[in-house]
């Protein structure tokens, strides 16, 4: 068997799992675990970073705590913990995706609680004096002045992060989701001596779809800065 | 601190077992839910064809569930991992190549044995033919299991290099991050006969110790150990033990390996 021949022979699992004879694995997998764990975290930095702008003092300490916290803790402890504790300590089930959909949304939504309040802080106080001024309320100041301007600065942070939730969705390995990096590992353990071409194809899989997310964050980034200039 | 989290888990479930029966619960739920390997021929792997988990192990866990009258679920493992799946309820029994020791018995039960094998070496070719060699050799071992232990505990000058996985331990013995891997002898004839370069290894000609394979369950689960034996000591009396064994390790099998211990056996 030759290098290719096993890539080929493999390809379909790599990208699939077993499905569709067995539950949807793989690239498709890590592709749905991603997205989910990124647009959950994007509404989770939203919350956060307006919550710490504007939310009453009790609330923004205690949203700047949960976040320095979640920021602090490895990814792959809090999937662990998360699989193997909770069901003794409160006897609630969850299914090995969802707890990693829920641990990387969490800290993904840290670090961009983080980016939001930065970035709103980062447009100048006389854009918030102008839009009181004009009568209007701090919270439509912020979604019509300050907000617009605010995303446009943000738009690196979020693909960074986005990036980094694709690349830490391989952590799923440790409860056993066979996302693409499991799965790879499993044909790899039968394959053997083919390590290179199998941990090749995946690395170009993950370099796909990362170097599309900064293409379309580029696209983005400047159809923003084109609004914004009008 | 692995050990660590088990014994924390452990202290929470001991603090609420007061639950129902696990047996009536496999019933209720109409799966049997097993912790498997996924990557450790010829117990539990990957087919090939079929891309589901296949092995010795597994054909045990059909019967158990067959008798239990449920579906059976397989829920992929490693060494590592094991005790926690079961401890935290995410498997009820465990059925990848287990074996029993003392240590393990505090966290779980265990039934009669189905398998028995030995610690064993794989290495290159003349590198390694008495124990005596082991001492200053850097040797790899899966972690989570008793071959780690017993040489982390027994030989204090080898040193011990954990992977997570056996075709992992072999990789790095490949790559010559490590002198020698050790495993169960049963394995270790599987994973060497289904090797494309190997010719280069051999397994070193001496057995440290003689260990008996179970299946794992959950502390206090008188009647799920009791249906499991029953299962075991009927598959050995009716002829399918031996059949289940000589479909991986007979003579017609790339590793084939003699029978010397039956279900029931003294171990």
């Amino acid at each position: 068997m030759t290098a290719l021949e096993v890539i080929s022979a493999n390809l379909d699992y790599l990208l699939l799992g077993s499905w569709p004879a067995g539950p949807l694995g793989g690239m498709a997998l890590s592709v749905v675990i991603g997205l989910t764990a990124a647009l959950l975290a994007s509404l989770l930095g939203l919350a956060g970073g307006i919550v710490l702008t504007l939310g009453p003092p009790l609330l923004r300490r205690l949203v700047a705590i949960s976040a320095a916290l979640l920021c602090a803790i490895p990814v792959v402890m809090l999937i662990f913990w998360c699989y193997f504790l909770l069901p003794v300590l409160f006897a609630v089930d969850v299914p090995g995706t969802l707890t990693v959909i829920a641990a990387l949304a969490l800290i993904g939504g840290a670090f961009l609680t983080q980016a939001v309040h930065a970035g709103i802080a980062a447009i100048a106080a006389g854009q918030w004096q102008a839009g009181l001024s004009l009568g209007f309320s701090r919270w439509q100041t912020l979604r019509l002045i300050v907000l617009p301007q605010a995303l446009r600065i943000m738009v690196p942070s979020f693909v960074n992060q986005w990036i980094t939730l694709v690349k830490d969705t391989s952590l799923a390995y440790i409860v056993g989701v066979a996302e693409l990096t499991f799965v790879a590992s499993q044909v790899n353990n039968r394959e053997q001596v083919y390590p290179l071409p199998v941990f090749a194809t995946v690395a170009l899989l993950y370099w796909l779809w990362c170097s599309g997310l900064v293409w379309l964050g580029a696209r983005w980034e400047t159809r923003y800065a084109g609004v914004g200039r009008k | 601190m692995k050990r660590k989290l088990t014994l924390a888990l452990l202290l929470a479930v001991t603090a609420t077992s007061a639950l129902a029966d696990r047996l009536d619960d496999i019933k209720k739920a109409g799966v049997l839910r097993v912790a498997a390997f996924d990557s450790n021929p010829p117990f539990g792997f990957l087919d090939a064809q079929s891309r589901q988990i296949t092995g010795l192990d597994v054909d045990v866990a059909r019967h158990i569930a067959a008798k239990i009258g449920v579906k059976l679920e397989l829920v992929p493992t490693n060494p590592a991992n094991r005790i926690p799946l079961l401890v935290s309820g995410k498997a009820d029994l465990i059925a990848a190549n287990f074996t029993v020791t003392p240590d393990r018995a505090k966290q779980v039960d265990f039934s009669l044995p189905y398998f028995a094998s030995g610690q064993q070496f794989i290495s290159r070719k003349g590198t390694l033919a008495t124990p005596a060699q082991l001492a200053g050799l850097r040797v790899g071992a899966d972690k989570g299991t008793t071959q780690e232990i017993t040489l982390r505990e027994k030989y204090p000058a080898t040193k011990v290099v954990s992977y997570d996985d056996t075709p992992l331990a072999f990789a790095a013995l490949r790559n010559g991050n490590v002198t020698a891997i050790t495993q169960d002898g049963s394995k270790l004839a599987a994973l060497l006969a289904n090797a494309p370069d190997k010719d280069k290894y051999e397994i070193a000609p001496f057995t440290l110790t003689r260990e008996f394979q179970a299946i794992g369950l959950p502390k206090g689960e008188a009647r799920l150990v009791k249906v499991v034996n029953e299962v075991l000591l009927g598959l050995e009396k009716n002829g399918e033990a031996k059949k289940i064994y000589d479909h991986w390790f007979g003579p017609g099998t790339k590793a084939p390996l003699p029978r010397d211990f039956r279900i029931g056996d003294k171990a």
